[in-house]
């Protein structure tokens, strides 16, 4: 699709298309401020930091570089990152034809008498030099598809051609200021020196960072691992040790568990149960029954609850006791919890499939249910409702209504 | 003898579960790769699968997907460590008959297999509450109404099954024959399925309870 578009856009230039196509579009792929040189550089195949340098040697021509920039940065339309066609492979003639319009628009505005002095020539040698340095030396070398040189690789003769043109313009400089300005000249030339080890080392040093780098993060990626091994190790490994010399079936199973459960809490802890909702109260009740009686207890909630703080923990509270009656007292293999929950109600069952009792003939003494149970359930203005069946199992059901004021 | 196959990345636990079926059916093979699994159980066409969910190379998903597709006849149980509603819902909606977690016990495992190479779902607790809490919280669309909400009498076959209660306790409780019970289980599965509401599988994913 991209070539469809790149030719479409020579055809179009070349029989003066109907519809005014610009030859030029300002790049999205390659772009420092407005992509203008990046759309140059695109068209016709060479590094768009050749012709950045030559925006900022056309800007020592009286700032005509920046000008003509603008202009063309609010004149000329943008590709998108869709249409971009691919830069153009140029060939030798064309970039040498390039070089010779840059050559002849700086000799016409050298003419023309817009020009910042004798500096400008030797200060164009130095912005190429430069260019010449980073193209060859940086690391984006290898990304682009034609170099100068139609090449793709690093030549250290280039390099040393950039530099060289960089200290004889910078020479050319120097040894044409004034006397006077001698102190700034040795700033610019230490900060210039400096610019140019930055460009020439900075690949190199840039390297030495990311490597660095990676090397912290393998460090910290194996104290993780090294955290987690001995977190195991002293948890799970024991455990399976454990299991290994057990020869109660029950025992196991309640190792297995309580590890499950821990092992759990420490890999998920991020979403750690908050135990002012209903679901976290009620998860948090069935481990500490799990816990203490080696019941396993499932909890199932439907809806979120949104009932007042004080109903919802007399009927998490009144389930726990119920957990543990069953835990204790049923001799069930495990228990059930399932709540249903709604704006303004909330329903609870604990059921257990043990061996039951005979509800009325409980003792009215024994705390855990009338007190624990229905009373809580009564003062906060539900109600719970038992039902067991010798052989079967018991279902207790709380009900309590009333949302949060 | 039923014939079941089982597919685990987990040797060790693909072992034991191999062994405690080996009395009441016919394991006629057993894999931990997912493309060699897939493979398998269209030649070998077993009556029940027994998949994981979660599996390097697509999980217990991408099996259930591409031995439907081929074999549409193949019944899958999946069996996983988690009950989280992302993976229930995502392994019925491939076409898994039932769900259950690998904290089962034997004989409930085996009874889930036997359910479910009758061609009846299975429902653990923890997927009878996601899914009733899946159809509560939304409003049917108008595209297929029947599909998009229970009725009465299958809410109350799900909310029996979130307590606890085995299918012969269900239809006790309710007055019902257990085939009634299979056949609204059945019922919900196919809703589950079918339903095209996007908010189930959005859900699924808001709420994550390990």
């Amino acid at each position: 699709m991209a070539t469809e578009q790149h030719l479409t856009d020579s055809d179009e230039a070349t029989t003066a298309a109907r519809s005014f196509e610009w030859p030029i579009k300002r790049s999205v792929d390659d772009r420092m401020i407005a992509g203008v040189a990046g759309g140059i550089a695109n068209r016709h195949g060479v590094r768009s930091i050749y012709v950045r340098a030559a925006f900022v040697a056309l800007c020592l021509a009286g700032g005509v570089g920046g000008i003509l920039y603008l202009l063309a940065a609010l004149i000329v339309p943008s590709w998108t990152a869709e249409t971009e066609p691919p830069p153009h492979v140029a060939s030798r003639p064309q970039m040498v034809g390039l070089g010779f319009m840059f050559l002849a628009t700086m000799l016409l505005l050298q003419a023309a008498g817009i020009w910042f002095g004798t500096m400008v020539w030797p200060a164009t040698l130095v912005i190429f030099g430069l260019a010449i340095a980073i193209d060859t030396s940086g690391a984006n070398y290898e990304k682009s598809l034609s170099g100068i040189t139609g090449e793709g690789r690093r030549s250290w003769w280039l390099v040393a051609a950039g530099l060289a043109m960089m200290v004889g313009g910078l020479i050319i400089v120097l040894s044409s200021l004034d006397q006077l300005q001698a102190l700034g000249v040795v700033i610019l030339a230490v900060l210039l020196a400096l610019g140019g080890f930055a460009i020439v080392a900075g690949p190199w040093i840039w390297s030495l960072i990311e490597d660095l780098n990676t090397e912290r993060r393998a460090r910290i990626r194996s104290e993780e691992k090294a955290d987690m091994a001995a977190h195991l190790h002293d948890s799970v490994l024991q455990t399976l040790a454990l299991i290994q010399r057990s020869d109660d079936p029950k025992k196991m199973v309640t190792l297995a568990r309580s590890q499950e459960r821990e092992l759990r809490s420490w890999l998920f802890d991020e979403r750690a149960a908050d135990t002012q909702t209903l679901r976290g109260g009620l998860a948090d009740a069935a481990n500490r029954v799990e816990e203490a009686h080696d019941v396993p207890v499932s909890v199932v909630v439907v809806g979120e609850s949104g009932l007042a703080a004080d109903r919802q923990s007399a009927i998490v509270g009144a389930a726990t006791e119920a957990m543990m009656n069953a835990a204790k007292h049923s001799g069930a293999d495990r228990v059930s919890v399932f709540a249903e929950a709604s704006e303004s109600q909330v329903d609870v069952f604990v059921t257990d499939q043990g061996k039951g009792f005979d509800v009325d003939a409980v003792d009215a003494d024994r705390k855990g249910v009338a007190e624990s149970i229905r009373g809580r359930m009564q003062r906060h203005g539900g109600s719970a409702k038992i039902d067991s069946e010798t052989g079967v199992g018991t279902e207790v059901h709380l009900t309590i209504s009333g949302g949060s004021q | 003898m039923t014939t079941v196959y089982l597919v685990d990345d987990h040797r060790i636990f693909l072992t034991g579960v191999e062994a405690e079926l080996r009395d009441r059916f016919e394991v006629v093979g057993s894999s931990y790769d997912v493309d060699a699994a897939v493979d398998e159980i269209r030649s070998l066409k077993p009556e029940v699968v027994l998949v994981d969910v979660h599996m390097p190379g697509g999980g217990g998903v991408s099996v259930v997907g591409n031995v439907l597709e081929t074999s549409p006849d193949t019944r899958f149980l999946a069996l996983s460590v988690s009950d989280a509603p992302e993976d229930v819902i995502a392994m019925i909606r491939a076409g898994a008959r039932g769900y259950v977690t690998k904290s089962i016990s034997p004989a409930e495992l085996s009874d889930s297999i036997d359910r479910v190479a009758a061609g009846d779902a299975v429902f653990s607790p923890s997927l009878a509450g996601f899914v009733l809490d899946a159809f509560a919280r939304s409003v049917p669309v108008a595209e297929d109404p029947e599909l998009d909400s229970l009725t009465p009498r299958e809410q109350e076959v799900l909310r029996q099954i979130a307590r606890g209660y085995a299918y012969k306790q269900i239809a006790r409780r309710l007055n019902i024959s257990v085939k009634t019970v299979e056949t609204h289980v059945s019922s919900v599965l196919r809703k589950l399925q079918l339903s095209n509401r996007h908010e189930l599988a959005r859900w699924a994913s808001d709420r994550r309870i390990v």
